[in-house]
């Protein structure tokens, strides 16, 4: 999921969170009664309380799985072999577009990371680059235009400028 | 002499004679097998320490032993030192005396957990065994380097005897860019502008081989002789 | 407990100064070598944590001690393999420049380095001597608990849930909420050392032998489960503050209840399993155990919204507290502890993650917990003690400022971390890709903000230390 929704998501949830909190605080608050008052209102209100909070957590992991991006199939037509390494990344010159493609991708001495971002600067996926195993990344583009890649793992002096680009199209 | 002292002993010395083995078989094992017979052995090791300290009361003794517990696990995975399993397997004397060591280890933290409290013996010795079980994971050992298709790199092989200027700016668009700069101007590293006049052919190729870090080793993993020498030549020629 | 406190206070002042400096590069305010950068980051990073969960065992071993006896002897050994540590690592990075972070992931610190090697072999030995000190402080809490609560069983209240009627009229009482803390980290924290330890080792040997070959998948599994765990329990170390300090600025009882103890159950399961989510870009684990770090990590903050935060706003609600800083700081704590808590778990969902790992958008959550959620405990249970001490509140004027700085300017520099990544902007990178510089200039700008409210909320709390004792405690 890209990201700017996701922060709607969050401050959004966040702001009313905090908000909520500030009101159970200051509700009232010149009016105190006993704990047990308090409490037992409390307790009968956690239940429901728990029952949506669990409800919304296995939601939430079984809406996920289906759009995990774990390759089920691991090879196709189009395999292109990405190798990471202190601080360039081997790629394939172009991509075809709308086109299942998988990038198998490894590193030649730290782990790094491949960082797709698209012609608008949007980080649109990435895999980690380990050595001694290759991580099968499957991705379909369909904007075309010149994607540049990004190391995402911290590997050193030139993490910041290892960068190169692709074409897709 | 009650029980759980027999059961005591019977452990002990089990396990020594276990630990004994270098001395009379003989037989290669892997890596991670030859770290779970030694966790086997930490375990009689250990467990025989708790047989004989208990029952202990409930009570906090003194914090040498706890210091003692909390510090022979990791001793005790130096002493799994991997790459020295061939230097061991060599002299069975050696072997032996390794396994022999890893028992008194096992031992100590077994019992010097329970001279400190009670309990704190089992919790010392399994975090010993967790330690150890997690050794056959990874340490000294490692998937060979995965066997890639020719990486799709701009670079031909060439084996001109000639140094090839053309070439040598794509490799250096492909590799070192990235940190000298695509006109050689610097950035993470240093400029390279001028750099003839700094370092003759022979002294940049040199360089390239064998630079000092941060620059990283490409040779003979990414560049091979021909593309050190037409990188060289690139770079001599940067004004 | 002070000196805990103190020295943990201390060194996370001076990693705020760094943290700052930090971000001022990346605005382009300040010039910083980029070797340099990294080398202060890994400072920074391990200093934060270290000092932090220093402050916090502080005053946690301070809460077991009020009940149970413990030689206090120990906590001082504990603290010298502490400060040993510390110091080791100060020294690895002031003169040596190690670089490689503190969730360092083999083969890092090994190749390609722009330091002395003698810089590792001291950082690495560093680190040993604090998870050493951890280990024993562990240790010696969780021998005086079993001995107080008979057993583990005991411990963690299995026969209080599971036999609570006989348990009832044998009259027994299970252990106070904060017990749970301290027994849930001492647990956690021994086991997941014992990972950090193998991995330290490992990488011990491998700095004197290079020859000896290591799993790098194996690695980054034992790394983070450590680190991820260690870091999370600081949160966990420091909510017994939260329960004894809200308790007495309600002047209400915080009770254990069976509720609580199966909270705390699932705390000590689901943080252990939770740091699968750092592997989740590696494709290669078994994808079981992506599954088991997506719902793990749900699953932790089941126990935070309905057991501790929903409590401690029972506590707080309708109560007629007075809001001195102490019940202010305890209460946004949790306001915090939440807040990046949304952030986290949305991070932890893998298509989410998919965008967002290694993003600024994972120090912008961590930095939420520790700045507005650790650290808030921490000091809020420091301000309780305090006014409980002198009897007397903060003036409305340092409250305020106090309260303005640490939250309008910690709101500035949090955003920017989280806005930034959503935009894709990577995490760890001396020279940032746009807007990454741009939101780095509000960020430097929110720090600075928070550091003038720490440094009231500092030159405060020595002032109620001055005031003679009261005779009412509360």
């Amino acid at each position: 999921m890209p990201g700017l929704p996701v922060l709607k998501v969050f401050v959004g949830a966040a702001t009313g969170a905090t908000a909520a909190m500030i009101a159970m605080a200051l509700y009232r608050a010149r009016e105190p009664v006993p704990q047990d008052v308090v409490f037992s209102k409390g307790y009968a209100v956690r239940r429901f309380w728990l029952a949506l909070v669990l409800a919304v957590a296995v939601a939430a992991f079984v809406i996920s799985i289906p759009r995990f991006p774990y390759p089920s199939v691991t090879a196709t037509k189009h395999t292109y072999t990405i190798v990471a390494q202190q601080y360039s990344f081997t790629l394939p010159a172009t991509v075809p577009a709308d086109t299942p493609v998988v990038f198998a991708v490894t590193s030649r001495d730290v782990n790094h990371g491949f960082g797709i971002y698209d012609p608008q600067n949007r980080l649109v996926g990435q895999v980690q680059a380990m050595p001694d195993y290759v991580n099968r990344l499957p991705f379909e583009f369909h904007l075309r235009g010149r994607y540049t890649v990004r190391c995402l793992e911290y590997c050193g002096l030139g993490h910041a400028a290892m960068q190169e680009s692709f074409e897709v199209r | 002499m009650t029980n759980r002292r027999i059961w005591a002993w019977a452990v002990l010395i089990a396990t020594i004679v276990f630990a004994l083995a270098p001395l009379y078989h003989s037989g290669d094992v892997s890596i991670p097998v030859h770290h779970f017979l030694h966790v086997v052995m930490l375990a009689g090791a250990a467990l025989s320490a708790l047989l004989f300290t208990a029952p202990v009361p409930l009570r906090q003794g003194k914090a040498t032993w706890l210091v003692a517990a909390v510090v022979t696990p990791i001793l005790a995975m130096f002493l799994m030192w991997p790459s020295e399993y061939a230097l061991f397997e060599r002299s069975p004397l050696l072997h032996a005396a390794q396994h022999l060591g890893l028992v008194g280890l096992g031992f100590i933290t077994g019992y010097a957990g329970q001279r400190y409290a009670a309990g704190i013996g089992i919790v010392a010795s399994l975090s010993l065994l967790l330690m150890g079980l997690l050794a056959i994971g990874g340490y000294g050992t490692s998937p060979p380097p995965q066997v890639l298709s020719p990486a799709a790199a701009s670079v031909a092989q060439n084996q001109e005897p000639r140094p090839d200027v053309a070439l040598g700016a794509a490799i250096f668009a492909q590799n070192c860019a990235a940190c000298h700069g695509v006109q050689g101007q610097g950035g993470v590293g240093p400029s390279l502008i001028g750099e003839g006049t700094r370092k003759n052919f022979a002294q940049a190729v040199a360089w390239i081989k064998h630079p000092k870090p941060p620059m990283p080793e490409l040779y003979p993993q990414t560049l091979n002789e021909s593309d050190v020498r037409n990188v060289a030549a690139f770079v001599e020629a940067l004004k | 407990m002070w000196l805990y406190l103190g020295t943990g206070l201390a060194i996370f002042f001076l990693m705020v100064v760094i943290g700052i400096v930090l971000r001022a590069e990346q605005a382009g305010w300040i010039p910083l070598d980029q070797g340099w950068f990294y080398a202060l980051l890994s400072l920074h990073g391990i200093g934060m944590i270290t000092a932090i969960a220093i402050a916090g065992l502080g005053t946690l071993w301070y809460f077991v001690y009020r009940e149970i006896a413990l030689d206090a002897r120990i906590a001082y050994i504990a603290y010298g393999f502490f400060a040993a540590g510390v110091i080791c690592v100060v020294v690895s990075v002031i003169p040596g420049e190690y670089g490689a972070l503190w969730t360092m992931l083999y083969p890092l610190p090994f190749v390609g380095t722009y330091w002395p090697s003698w810089a590792t072999g001291v950082w690495l030995v560093g680190n040993i001597l604090v998870m050493i000190g951890f280990v024993v402080w562990c240790m010696q809490v969780l021998a005086g608990l079993l001995a107080r609560y008979g057993g583990l069983r005991g411990v963690l209240g299995i026969d209080y849930v599971f036999h609570n009627h006989e348990f009832a009229e044998q009259h027994r009482e299970p252990p106070p909420p904060q017990m749970f803390a301290a027994a849930i980290t001492a647990i956690d924290g021994i086991i997941s050392s014992s990972l950090g330890m193998t991995y330290g080792v490992a990488m011990i040997v491998h700095w004197l032998d290079p020859s000896v070959a290591i799993n790098p998948l194996w690695a980054k599994n034992l790394i983070y489960q450590f680190g991820h765990t260690f870091a999370n329990l600081t949160i966990y170390i420091a909510v017994a503050g939260l329960y004894v300090g809200l308790a007495l600025c309600t002047k209400r009882k915080y009770h254990t209840s069976i509720p609580l103890v199966i909270g705390w159950w699932g705390t000590l399961l689901f943080v252990i399993l939770a740091y699968f989510h750092h592997l989740y870009m590696d494709f290669v684990q078994p994808q079981v155990l992506q599954y088991i770090g997506e719902i793990s990590s749900y699953l932790a903050a089941v126990p935070v919204v309905v057991v501790t935060v929903f409590s401690g706003i029972l506590l707080v609600h309708r109560s007629g507290l007075k809001w001195g800083l102490g019940a202010m700081f305890l209460y946004a704590g949790m306001m915090g502890w939440v807040a990046g808590g949304i952030a986290a778990v949305l991070d932890a969902t893998i298509p989410v993650n998919f965008d967002l790992h290694n993003t600024l958008w994972v120090p912008g959550h961590f930095h939420t917990y520790l700045l507005e959620g650790v650290l808030l405990f921490i000091i809020g249970w420091l301000f309780v003690s305090l006014e409980q001490r002198s009897g007397a509140l903060s003036p409305l004027i340092v409250r305020w400022l106090a309260g303005v700085g640490i939250f309008g300017g910690g709101a500035l520099f949090l955003l920017s971390f989280y806005i930034a990544g959503a935009q894709g902007v990577p995490r760890r990178y001396a020279v940032e890709p746009a807007p990454g510089p741009q939101m780095a200039n509000f960020a430097t700008v929110g720090a600075l903000i928070l550091l003038t409210g720490l440094m009231v909320v500092a030159v405060e709390a020595f002032r109620l230390r001055r005031l003679p004792e009261s005779a009412e405690l509360g």
